[in-house]
């Protein structure tokens, strides 16, 4: 242990450098692992990350930066392993820069009018820079006439309005902002599985709950023709289901699409009336999958979960759903199990559609979306970082009170390469730590992927099963799983589906 | 469903365009626009318009369409407005109370008291300047531009050109070592200029008079093809002057005088280059909606950018010293805060934006000429035009580019190179090296402020 008199921290400002944050916090990460270094930071110098470096004492009094220059500041425990730290990080930094570099190459594009210039082909632009700038960029690539991705959030309810505004007079889709998944004439952009073409179109308020749709609807045997993202905001009061109404336009008039599923948070109730008398006129079939609605058949059909409306949508397609149990251990089953339920969700839908499950058993849970802002702060997603949710996995084993953990696994583009490993080494660790006390850890989940995936699902699947993982073949079968665990009523229909969608 | 395809500009994470073959994603090596200010980032983007576009391209076609001719060598009191009445002595750089000015231009400005007769010594010229009875005004307040302290006396000789009814006027360049535009004004320095004043002013009028105008956009466009770069070297451009009048010359009074006076300064059509960039810029002003720049200059102490939609308004921030290679003796502690309206060049798109075409000078400012070619590509980024006028033949004759665009600066934050030369930081030691500067960030934000502001009252 390091004395706190021989404690130093030394910054370096690197004017005008930009890196974005996911590259900035792998390369503070990577810092932080060096010998003698107790603590280090890169970030952008704005204004809330000078503070957020202030708040945790990594704010050195002296230190002027502009909001677009870049900091980086080691804590350590003395002088010699900071600036060892610092020149690590810097070279960290300039293997990066030193690109292209030749006299006679052109420099790469850096605004949406350069990309523009390179490619006149352009017809979308996707967005990930930090909130505070998004609404310029999107607004640039409206004016030039783009459809926009929008994956980064923190963007305000007023710009949301405004810009959507902007795109429905512009006839663009603004997808976002937090827009996590779309699949546009079969090319994916986000967050999106490999998922087979077909007849189903989904319009998304929500990430995860696109996937989970798009990946049960792979499994049936169908496929999307499109898959559209409108940000989690689209069906609020203040938005009014802008974004929605364009794009239930989009797949009105587009033939590849013949079924229509809407995957959304229950919308504003002012909303709600318009989109289901507008889903009533739209002169297809419909399925309003409305997480936490109670099921009911009309001219639309509604589902309350994100499996109830893959399997409607199947069904119109001809193509039903039919899950097999993915195997797990079937012991002692009939005794209700000691402890309460923890869910560990990279998925926020994903976490959502839990809760309604294991609601409507009566089954009191803890279900925490770790995607969440709240726990995010200062690293990325866990779909992207999967060491988060795995650590918070491996602790769950050394909470007594907790007697079956409920997780999700999302697989697709944009996800880890291989998020099954992290999570199975954290259960491992959590099921010995339990067993060491004389307890059995049940860890329940899913696997939200296909097997066209960049990750091969078999492999995946294979890696949390032998680390004691009960899969089950969908995430509301999951939920159904740890309801029928902790009240002790496992029999095997319980994880089947409702029988009208199989029929 | 999407017309065209699903073809990609990604401006962020790799990740999110991970599914997208590769061959229908561009990669943007996306940063903070406009200097990290968000809010600035978004008044520029809501003028990012038609309005805005066409009255940029009327803007800086006027620009472009100005011939500028040398047609007359004039006293200051007959041409410049503003300069006849009283006692007014015209300075570089946006307007400065002369309390707050820095050394050379002080210096120059007695030194000018001094050649007009108006003080007895430099402690009265001084005085009667610190009290107002000797008002100052900047140089393009009058239609003119100066270089460093940029000093204009009545009785001082002008070049006079002009296109159409509109006309430009400068001052003639003192050549180097103790002058007045550096802020020395010894006897040396006034016997110099009462020598131009008699004698070079009036046979250069001589020469120039009843024939044929000299062509400013041709002499520059032949001097960039011959290494001159029409800021920091003018040897090319002073030489085809020169040619250009000799034979007249010549044949003068006094004419063998004035050429052996040419032959000794390397950067006597520094002048004329500001001049018919000063009348081409001026073209635009006033133009509404348009974003392009028409005038940077610095007084020594602040910076000053004009707009062409906010007219005759400066907007203006603290600027330091160039940083640069220096004569041997003299460091950056030595360096007076940039100076002079010489960066009109710039403005018009040659001086820095034109390094290319000058690889001899790059290493006077410390680069390579591949660095020199860096410059020029990057100038392009934030500029409307290439100019039809100034091929650069490194770039495969590809015009210089022309006519800085504020919205462009913010959004790309890359700021217009300008090529300097370093005055020190005394009156009347001189110039002391040379370098390269770049705008202050804080003018283009303060510009885009005021055009968005105009644009909201209407």
């Amino acid at each position: 242990m390091s004395s706190p008199h021989t404690e130093t921290l030394q910054a370096k400002v690197f004017p005008r450098l930009y890196r974005d944050s996911v590259a900035l916090m792998a390369l503070a990460s990577s810092i932080e692992k060096r010998e003698g270094v107790l603590r280090a930071g890169a970030v952008m110098a704005t204004p809330g990350n000078l503070e957020i470096l202030g708040r945790s004492q990594m704010l050195p009094p002296d230190l002027t930066a502009a909001p677009d220059d870049l900091v980086l500041v080691v804590r350590a425990a003395d002088e010699a392993t900071a600036t060892d730290a610092l020149e690590a990080a810097e070279a960290g930094l300039t293997s990066a820069e030193q690109r292209g570099g030749g006299s006679s190459t052109e420099v790469a594009p850096q605004t949406i009018a350069e990309g523009l210039d390179v490619t006149g082909e352009a017809t979308l632009a996707t967005v990930s820079t930090p909130g505070t700038y998004a609404p310029v960029v999107v607004e640039q690539a409206l004016r030039q006439g783009l459809h926009v991705f929008c994956f980064s959030d923190n963007v305000s309810l007023q710009d949301e309005v405004r810009l959507k505004r902007m795109a429905v007079d512009r006839r663009l889709l603004l997808m976002g902002p937090d827009c996590g998944t779309a699949v546009l004439d079969g090319v994916p952009l986000g967050f999106a599985n490999a998922v087979r073409s077909g007849p189903v179109a989904i319009v998304a308020a929500s990430g995860t709950g696109a996937q989970e749709v798009s990946c049960l609807l792979d499994a049936a045997g169908s496929g999307i023709s499109q898959l559209i993202g409108v940000g989690g905001r689209d069906l609020s009061g203040q938005v009014g289901g802008l974004m929605t109404n364009l794009a239930l336009d989009l797949v009105a008039a587009d033939d590849a699409s013949e079924i229509v599923v809407v995957v959304s948070k229950p919308p504003a109730p002012e909303v709600a009336e318009r989109l289901l008398a507008r889903l009533e006129r739209l002169g297809k079939p419909v399925v309003a999958c409305l997480l936490g609605e109670a099921d009911a058949d009309g001219p639309v059909a509604v589902r309350g979960t994100l499996e109830g409306g893959a399997a409607a949508a199947a069904a119109l397609a001809k193509k039903p759903l039919t899950l097999p149990r993915d195997g797990g251990d079937e012991d002692g089953s009939s005794t209700p199990l000691p402890g309460r339920v923890l869910g560990l969700y990279t998925g926020g839908t994903l976490a959502s559609e839990a809760k309604v499950v294991l609601g409507r058993a009566g089954v009191q849970a803890e279900i925490l979306d770790l995607g969440d802002d709240q726990y995010t702060a200062g690293r990325p997603h866990p779909m992207i970082d999967p060491s988060a949710r795995a650590d918070r996995v491996a602790e769950a084993g050394a909470q007594r009170d907790v007697g079956l953990v409920l997780v999700d696994l999302v697989l697709g583009f944009g996800a880890s390469a291989d998020p099954a490993t992290p999570l199975a080494d954290a259960v491992r660790s959590a099921r010995t730590t339990a067993a060491a006390d004389g307890r059995d850890l049940v860890v329940v989940g899913s696997v939200c992927g296909t097997a066209a995936d960049p990750q091969d699902i078999a492999a995946q699947r294979r890696i949390l099963r032998e680390a004691g993982v009960v899969l089950q073949p969908s995430n509301a079968a999951a939920a159904r799983y740890a309801v029928a665990r902790v009240t002790g009523s496992l029999t095997t229909e319980s994880t089947q589906l409702h029988s009208q969608e199989t029929a | 469903m999407i017309t065209g395809g699903v073809r990609v500009l990604n401006v962020g994470l790799p990740l999110i365009v991970e599914g997208v073959p590769a061959a229908d994603v561009v990669q943007l090596d996306w940063r903070p626009p406009a200097f990290g200010d968000a809010e600035a980032a978004r008044s520029a983007v809501s003028l990012d318009d038609e309005l805005t576009r066409q009255a940029n391209e009327r803007a800086i076609a006027a620009v472009h369409a100005v011939r500028p001719r040398l047609v007359r060598v004039r006293s200051a009191r007959e041409v410049v407005p503003g300069i006849a009445e009283g006692r007014t002595l015209l300075h570089a750089g946006p307007p400065i109370e002369v309390a707050r000015m820095c050394g050379p231009m002080l210096g120059a400005l007695i030194g000018a008291a001094l050649f007009e007769g108006w003080a007895s010594d430099a402690e009265d010229a001084e005085a009667q300047l610190r009290s107002g009875r000797i008002p100052v005004s900047p140089c393009h307040h009058s239609g003119a531009v100066g270089p460093m302290a940029g000093v204009l006396a009545p009785s001082m000789p002008v070049f006079v050109v002009e296109d159409g009814g509109r006309q430009a006027f400068t001052s003639l360049n003192e050549g180097l070592g103790k002058v007045l535009r550096f802020g020395a004004f010894d006897d040396e320095v006034i016997t110099r200029l009462t020598w131009m004043r008699d004698v070079l002013g009036p046979v250069l009028d001589e020469a120039l008079r009843g024939r044929e105008p000299v062509d400013v956009t041709a002499l520059f466009g032949q001097a960039l093809a011959m290494g001159d770069e029409g800021h920091n070297r003018n040897v090319a451009a002073t030489s085809l002057l020169t040619r250009r009048l000799a034979p007249v010359l010549a044949g003068l009074p006094r004419g063998v005088e004035v050429l052996q006076f040419l032959a000794g300064n390397d950067h006597f059509a520094l002048n004329l280059s500001m001049a018919g960039a000063k009348l081409a810029l001026d073209a635009a002003v006033g133009i509404e909606h348009s974003t392009l720049v028409t005038a940077m200059a610095r007084n020594g102490v602040e910076f000053g950018l004009r707009v062409a939609g906010t007219g005759e308004r400066w907007f203006t921030a603290p600027v330091g010293p160039a940083d640069g290679l220096f004569f041997p003796g003299y460091g950056i502690e030595d360096a007076n805060p940039d100076l002079g309206d010489s960066a009109i060049t710039e403005t018009l798109g040659i001086g820095g934006f034109a390094m290319a075409a000058s690889p001899a000078i790059t290493r006077f400012v410390g680069g390579t000429p591949d660095d020199a070619l860096a410059t020029t590509r990057s100038m392009r980024r934030i500029t409307l035009a290439p100019h039809p006028a100034f091929p650069l033949p490194p770039l495969n004759f590809a015009g210089s580019p022309s006519g800085i665009d504020v919205l462009k600066v913010l959004d790309t934050g890359v700021l217009p190179v300008i090529n300097t030369g370093i005055a020190h930081r005394e009156a009347g030691v001189g110039q002391i090296g040379a370098g390269i500067v770049t705008a202050p960030p804080e003018v283009f934000v303060q510009a885009v402020a005021a055009l968005h502001d105009a644009r909201s009252a209407r």
